[in-house]
């Protein structure tokens, strides 16, 4: 392909990408000029080009359902990418209008022209990692991704623990990327393409001239080097430090944001390149000779199966909130995972329904946690103590949240979990599928610990709690909606079923049906 | 026809092995930065060592270890920036010492 023809392409599909790039790059120049407390404008320059580019995901999404490829697939604009960037780009609005209040009622971040460019060339990160099948760009997109939220993290540069969380968050993050790497590099090895989908043809060849080992290696390295973006097991022990140590926004857009990405990438490396494998020799075997359903599957069983044990669990002894979320967003990641171990036909839109509904319920908490935490000046959840006397709705939002990190019915977090059960009980995951329900009902028990402090202890004070606009406004959008999906999930199923399904290209792959 | 590729990835897989051990293990973080840069080089002579020897031969894997040593540099700059900001709050750059948020 010569120079000419890259400008044959029709770029307009890559508006949004665009649109978010000129932004970051606008932001950091008008940042030079501006005066030091007047950078709250950058923010709602930053939340216009996040909503600009919504709506061209939403245009792109309307107007042609075939995916559209440039460059041999180093980017691809298809349905799966539209519909995770709308849940980034959703997550990075909450966020950016949290981080307004934020930065009024505290002033830990000094740098604030930086802590807004670089939340977007993450978010540009996380939507490169969206849509692209080559090996190169989803690595490219990941690094831009996991650089911006190193630096994110560390952004209360006077706050010790805020230093560490970021140190850590960076030796983890390169240690896993490393890993990555060195899967990839026997993948490539062994097809001699970054393109995923000539990686997935090829990879069949050499699985049956007798490198199976590799191959199994190469998926063990990707697995574990990708735990550590969707923190689950081999590689969760940074989220908790990372979350206590980040600015509350930032670990907020770490919860749903970034974990999202992280299934993003999950989806479209480990799919497209694995599953399409077939031994020969077990043709016989239940599942018709497919290598993933042998010994992958297993493997990311037992990991959703340790990651929902682990998070549940150690949640139980932490008396600090923003702990206690990392601890539950291991598990909820397990539960994430249990989709890959199944594989029905409904695979994508219980994937996306869960991040969606996830991203409404954790918003929402961490909005309020914020609020409540620098109104205290403490994270621990004692402070949560009498809210329900101070101020009756915001308890009554948190209390919404929890029900639904919880997976109470009428809310989204139930059908949430609810489809993921079904389809563990559809393809025969019986233990699996006790595993979420056991974990789950340990989990109530520190679920329900916030909603004992909120109505059943005395606080030290009855005077009302300050809410920032931002955060009323976060909080009643997420809670309304969770309530309304919680009591309509097919309005969301519906909608990604139609608008997102039709160019979903891994159709073909997925086994037939959950019935046979 | 000189090396075979095995030697190749034999050294790879050393390199990578050491370099995840000295990330593990080793106390001073900027020795830990270091094992990291040994577990990327791994990658990249896998990648050159496969683009040249490779079930089928290509290009790409010397343009994919370009965009290693690109993206290695970035982290390591970031790296060594977040470890100067925590120098100048805790005097320490052991990695051990960093534990204000045990529980």
């Amino acid at each position: 392909m010569g120079v000419k023809d890259i400008f044959q392409y029709n770029w307009s599909y890559l508006l949004p990408e665009f649109t978010i790039l000129g932004f970051a790059t606008l932001l950091s120049l008008i940042d030079l000029g501006l005066r030091k407390r007047s950078r709250a404008v950058l923010g709602w320059l930053a939340l216009a080009g996040v909503i600009l580019a919504g709506g061209f995901v939403l245009w792109n999404a309307q107007i042609h359902q075939e995916p559209f490829s440039y460059m041999n697939d180093m980017l691809r604009v298809d349905s799966f990418g539209n519909a995770f960037k709308l849940i980034f780009l959703g997550g990075v609005a909450f966020c950016l209008i949290m981080s307004q209040s934020y930065m009024k009622i505290s002033d830990e971040v000094t740098h604030r022209g930086e802590y807004y460019y670089l939340m977007l060339t993450a978010l540009l990160g996380a939507m490169v990692m969206a849509s692209s099948a080559d090996l190169i760009t989803l690595f490219v997109g990941l690094e831009l991704l996991s650089i911006s939220s190193y630096i994110l993290v560390g952004l209360r540069k006077k706050v010790l623990q805020s230093n560490e969380s970021s140190f850590k968050y960076l030796v983890t993050g390169a240690i896993s990327s490393a890993m990555i790497l060195f899967g990839m590099s026997y993948v490539y090895g062994l097809t001699g393409s970054t393109n995923l989908y000539q990686i997935s043809q090829r990879l069949g060849e050499a699985y049956t001239s007798g490198f199976s080992f590799l191959i199994l290696l190469s998926f063990a390295f990707l697995v574990v080097g990708l735990s550590f973006k969707i923190s689950t097991v081999p590689n969760y022990m940074w989220t908790p430090d990372v979350y206590q140590g980040a600015p509350t926004p930032i670990t907020a857009f770490l919860t749903a944001v970034s974990k999202a990405a992280g299934f993003a990438i999950v989806i479209r490396l480990l799919l497209v390149c694995f599953v399409g494998l077939i031994d020969p020799n077990l043709y016989a075997s239940a599942s018709g000779g497919r290598v993933f359903f042998e010994k992958p599957t297993f493997f990311l069983s037992v990991i959703a199966a340790l990651s929902m044990i682990f998070g549940n669990t150690l949640a139980l002894r932490q008396t600090n909130v923003k702990r206690m979320m990392a601890y539950s967003g291991i598990a909820q990641a397990g539960y994430l995972l249990v989709p890959f171990v199944t594989l029905t036909q409904l695979f994508f839109e219980q994937t996306v329904f869960y991040l969606f509904a996830y991203l409404l319920m954790s918003f929402g908490a961490f909005a309020i946690i914020m609020a409540v935490s620098h109104d205290r000046k403490s994270e621990d959840l004692g402070s949560f103590a009498g809210l329900y006397h101070r101020s009756p709705l915001a308890a009554v939002a948190m209390t919404i949240f929890m029900l639904s990190l919880a997976g109470i019915p009428v809310t989204a977090g139930f059908f949430g979990k609810f489809y993921i059960f079904i389809s563990a009980v559809a393809v025969h995951q019986y233990w699996l599928a006790a595993v979420m329900i056991g974990t789950s009902v340990i989990s109530y028990y520190y679920y329900f610990g916030f909603i004992r402090q909120m109505y059943m202890r005395p606080g030290n004070t009855e005077a009302p709690l300050p809410l920032p606009k931002g955060v009323v406004f976060i909080v009643a959008v997420t809670a309304i909606a969770t309530v309304v999906f919680g009591a309509a999930p097919e309005l969301v199923t519906q909608y990604v079923h139609h608008h997102f399904n039709s160019g979903f290209d891994f159709g073909n792959l997925l086994v037939p049906s959950s019935e046979s | 026809m000189g090396v075979p590729i095995s030697s190749y990835l034999l050294v790879a897989l050393i390199l990578f092995s050491v370099g995840l051990f000295g990330a593990l293990t080793k106390r001073n973080a900027i020795i830990v930065l270091l094992s990291i840069e040994l577990m990327l080089n791994a990658v990249n002579i896998n990648l050159v060592a496969f683009a040249k020897y490779g079930l089928y031969a290509s290009i790409t894997g010397q343009i994919f270890s370009l965009f290693n040593m690109t993206v290695a540099a970035a982290e390591v700059a970031v790296g060594i920036a977040i470890l100067i900001s925590l120098y100048r709050n805790k005097n320490t750059v052991q990695v051990d010492e960093m534990d204000t948020m045990k529980q």
